[in-house]
């Protein structure tokens, strides 16, 4: 470290935001001629960030403590301020995403040619995401973390539904989004519940292991659940079946976010907590049995697989296991006291430096040849020339560092995944079993690359194309100077994996720094292994024969469907079903029914309350119902034009017969000097009459049915009318019995005009006070009034069926109708 | 936008909708523009008494609605040749905008300020809630007159 200076969060936050800003700039760009710049414009977004971080490191050098930016408040009654956390981890996953972003967007130039409006699309759509991701890995507080994680779901929605004349890619684009976005719920109460029990919201002061966390029921609760959104972010058994069908987006995609990036946010979280969590007694057994059922299980189903995309997805699956599975034995103790994990995130890069390339030279080959299955591929090599070549040896050693080969960075990973197990065992035998799960996904793995191998040569042991389905019509598309951006990309990321494989100093002297947990002196090299032969070698010997042994064989080569990808099908229609269902129970459309529902509750609720407290409903003493003659004489009015509402026949007069009801309470208005009350009655039922004449209208003929069950409803409606009623009187006396304290009316006389130290100066100088609380000391249920009104005529205009052509009729001046045709006036405002 | 260029008075002759009572008509030229003085007047003057933008809408909405009865549907378009949303959409957000105006002085939401001019001999007492009221009038003038315009419009058809 060089200087102890606190970093401030403007960098990290300009850095974040790079991405999703260039892309916006490239969609302002779009145009037929401008297609490079709008890439390489596009492309300076991630490339900046991966800049700026350099910067930030440079300064403020990698700490795995006090690398947290200071704060920009934003929401502080929320804890929640903007601030970033700068370690080893967040910088080597953000190296990562805008890495692997870089090279996509480059990618993206070569796969989707001269389709502008796909380009323009799918550039913005991906900063968003880059911009997210970034988000997620660098935030330090726990709910900006949060927050950034939704963003991801969100935007990993909008690219996983690319195609959107495709149902399919909808339905699964929706399948990702609610299983990752209901993960991600389940990480909010988990961040909500941690910070609510320990106070704690940021990850600076959780990484460096120095606030300890107390193991209660709260903590354990909040990491299960912070475990289940990592777990559905990272496609872990049995949630992981929203992976092989986010398959349907094009590959650029599938190459970022379901290979590289987005699934390994959930890696990352598990990371983040094994320094908070490492120690609960669930941690090991949780997160490394799902990470080696995942391992297992992915490894099993992508051998059984003959599309490429989905080969490579289930491995992806398979992968994100193992390293569930390695951050989970981080949980247990070498013979030295020591975690049980060394170089994690080398182990996640290897992930990423063979599982992307893998994913770009499979979509090059769908773009260059047309295929997009294992078969498709059957003998391609001899006949393969420049850019398909290229694509092909891309695949091919990409394939070799998925099946862990010697020289990679991939086999340097699995012998260190292989010794930590064997460190791990020596306290907990049931740790071995997951060395198996490993060695029987690693032999899955070997067999992959064995059999893509032979079909892509056409050996005799290789998958050949069914002579009854006919081979893809090859779609070769004219090869331009950009069509070397298929496989360069891809190329250069298999080059740092045999880097990595080959010249470990290289690669230690870069990530060591950014390491946690590097106990071993530097990144083991390539031969090492061999000269201290152990149980890992012996492993992963075994692997590599069995797997060699398993792809020439004749066994278990057709394809299968992975069972779990008919669970989501399933509790869609049962959701679908369980609505319907219930929104016929409820919604029957008898408004006799909703009023019998709602009166029996009201009913319910009020009867209780006085069973609790019988005073509630005595009438305060000295009150004269004789008050007045000319209110009693309206209220008579009210009365006997309520009774007589349900005998009167006729509609029409039966809304003139409201309106009377209506112009008597005008009255009783009057009488207890309400003028605002009696203005504004008087002037909505006039209106209101209006409106229920022209309704009526429209309403069809009265049935002549006879009335069903007319003595309960009668004896309903009486008891609630008689309830009401009371309740009124109770309530207009209730202030009168309290004289202690301060009823409301006193309050708002008293402050209406003035304004006080007790309202905070509200009180809006006036003397109607009904007006005053209107606008003032209610302002804001008038403002939400109001919107409610006009949402209310918004949906009359929208819901009655479309008037224009009627509009146009309306609009023709009469004595110019003949010369100049129909002009629109109502509509011509849009 | 044409409709607003096109001349905005009272009808002239021809085939009109509506009522045919002579009466009626004649007594709603001179009864709408008291209507609408009075629902100025009681909009302004609803902070010291009786009255309100509710109540000021109201008013000019019943009295626009029995010119549109008296008149028909076509007079009633080209006097107020506009679509009431406009006049919904405008009084939300003059009300919305004069509820957030406090905020850019750092005060809360829809705190109101008053001030005192001299005009001549006489004061008049200026409250920023009175521009809330105009636009609470607005909203109300415009569903109302709207959802009456758009059901009668269903009845005609």
């Amino acid at each position: 470290m060089n200087e102890m200076v606190t970093a401030g969060p403007l960098l990290p936050l300009v850095a974040v935001a790079l991405p999703v800003a260039t892309g916006l700039v490239a969609m302002v760009l779009g145009g037929r001629r401008r297609r490079t710049a709008m890439v390489l414009v596009a492309a300076a977004g991630p490339a900046l960030t991966l800049v700026l971080l350099a910067i930030h490191l440079q300064r403020h050098g990698v700490a795995d403590a006090g690398a947290a930016t200071t704060a920009l408040p934003w929401v502080p009654s929320l804890h929640l301020d903007i601030s970033f956390l700068v370690d080893g981890l967040a910088t080597f996953f953000a190296l990562l995403v805008a890495g692997v972003g870089v090279a996509v967007v480059l990618y993206s130039r070569a796969y989707f040619g001269p389709d502008d409006a796909a380009l323009a699309r799918f550039l913005p759509s991906l900063g968003f995401f880059t911009t997210a991701m970034l988000g997620v890995v660098l935030a330090d507080h726990l709910l900006l973390t949060v927050l950034f994680w939704e963003i991801t779901s969100i935007s990993s929605f909008l690219l996983i539904g690319w195609e959107r004349d495709d149902p399919e890619a909808g339905r699964r684009a929706m399948q990702a989004f609610a299983t990752t976005g209901l993960g991600g719920l389940a990480l909010l109460g988990g961040v909500l519940l941690f910070g609510g029990a320990t106070d704690v919201w940021q990850w600076s002061q959780l990484a460096d292991g120095s606030t300890t966390v107390n193991p209660d029921g709260a903590v354990v609760a909040a990491f299960v659940l912070m475990f289940v959104g990592a777990a559905a972010k990272s496609a872990q058994w049995p949630l992981h079946d929203w992976l092989p069908g986010a398959m349907r987006a094009p590959t650029p995609i599938s190459a970022y976010l379901h290979s590289a990036t987005m699934v390994k946010a959930g890696v990352f979280l598990v990371a983040r907590m094994l320094p908070v969590f490492g120690g609960l007694a669930i941690w090991v057994p949780l997160v490394s049995a799902v990470g080696a059922t995942t391992m297992l299980l992915g490894a099993v189903l992508a051998l059984r697989q003959h599309d490429l995309k989905r080969i490579f997805a289930y491995t992806t699956v398979s992968h994100l296991g193992l390293l569930m599975a390695v951050y989970g034995l981080g949980g247990t103790t070498d013979g030295h006291g020591d975690p049980a994990i060394g170089w994690d995130l080398t182990q996640v890069a290897s992930h990423a430096l063979y599982k992307a390339p893998l994913f770009l030279a499979a979509g090059a080959l769908g773009v260059l040849v047309g295929a997009k299955r294992l078969p498709d591929l059957f003998g391609l090599w001899s006949r393969s020339r420049g850019g398909t070549r290229a694509s092909l040896l891309v695949l091919l050693v990409a394939g070799y560092a998925l099946a862990g080969g010697p020289g990679t960075l991939a086999f340097t990973a699995k012998e260190l995944f292989l010794e930590a197990v064997d460190q791990a065992a020596a306290g907990r035998p049931a740790v071995l079993l997951i060395g198996l799960a490993g060695v029987a996904a690693a032999t899955c793995n070997v067999a992959i690359f064995v059999r893509l191998t032979t079909t892509v040569l056409g050996l005799r042991n290789g998958i050949a194309p069914d002579a009854t389905v006919p081979s893809p019509a090859a779609a070769p598309r004219t090869a331009d100077r950009w069509s070397v951006l298929l496989w360069a990309p891809a190329g250069a990321m298999v080059g740092l994996q045999v880097l990595g494989g080959l010249v470990p100093m290289v690669w230690s002297a870069v990530f060591r720094p950014l390491e946690a947990y590097r106990h071993a002196d530097g990144l083991p090299a390539p031969l090492a292994p061999f000269l201290h032969p152990g149980l890992p070698l012996f492993l992963s010997l075994t692997a590599l024969a069995a797997g060699t042994a398993l792809g020439l064989s004749s066994w278990a080569r057709s394809e299968v469907t992975d069972p779990h990808s008919r669970l989501w099908p399933a509790i869609y229609r049962g959701i679908l079903r369980g609505g319907h269902r219930a929104f016929h129970t409820v919604q029957t459309g008898h408004v006799r029914l909703y009023l019998t529902v709602v009166f029996g509750a009201l009913l319910v609720g009020i009867g209780w309350a006085t069973w609790a407290d019988p005073d509630m409903i005595r009438l305060p003493k000295g009150i004269s119902p004789l008050e007045s003659t000319t209110g009693l004489l309206l209220g008579a009015v009210v009365c006997a034009t309520a009774i007589a509402l349900p005998l009167v026949v006729e509609r029409v007069v039966r809304v003139l017969v409201l309106g009377a009801s209506g112009f008597a309470v005008v009255g009783l208005y009057l009488l207890y000097q309400a003028p605002d009350l009696a203005l504004t009655q008087l002037m909505f039922e006039i209106i209101s009459v209006i409106l229920f004449l022209l309704v009526l209208r429209l309403l069809p003929r009265p049935d002549k049915r006879p009335r069903i069950r007319v003595l309960p409803r009668l004896a309903l409606a009486s008891v609630v009318g008689l309830t009401i009623g009371w309740m009124t009187l109770l309530a207009g006396h209730a202030a009168e019995q309290r004289v202690d304290e301060p009823t409301l009316g006193t309050f708002f006389e008293a402050h209406s005009l003035g304004g006080s130290q007790i309202t905070d100066g509200r009180g809006g100088e006036g003397r109607n006070i009904v007006n005053v609380i209107l606008v003032d000391f209610r302002g804001f249920d008038t403002l939400g009034e109001i919107t409610v009104l006009a949402t209310a005529a918004l949906g009359v205009w929208s819901m009655l069926p479309g008037r224009r052509r009627h509009h146009d009729r309306l609009t023709v001046d009469p004595d110019t109708s003949a010369a100049s045709g129909p002009e629109t006036i109502s509509e011509a405002g849009s | 936008m044409k409709p607003f260029r096109r001349r905005a008075g009272w009808p002239v002759d021809g085939p009109t909708d509506g009522m045919s009572s002579v009466v009626l008509r004649t007594a709603i030229r001179l009864i709408l523009p008291l209507t609408f003085m009075y629902a100025v007047y009681a909009a302004l003057k609803g902070h010291n008494g009786p009255g309100g933008g509710f109540i000021a809408g109201l008013v000019a909405a019943v009295g626009l609605c029995t010119y549109r009865m008296s008149y028909g549907d076509r007079a009633f378009h080209r006097m107020l040749p506009l679509h009431p949303r406009w006049l919904v959409f405008g009084g939300l957000g003059l009300a919305g905008s004069v509820a957030a105006l406090p905020l850019t002085f750092g005060r809360p939401l829809l705190r109101s300020a008053a001030t005192t001019v001299h005009v001549g001999g006489a004061d008049v007492h200026l409250v920023s809630s009175t521009a809330f009221d105009m636009g609470v009038l607005l909203v109300v003038v415009g569903v109302a007159i709207g959802m009456i315009n758009r059901l009668d419009e269903e009845v005609e058809r």
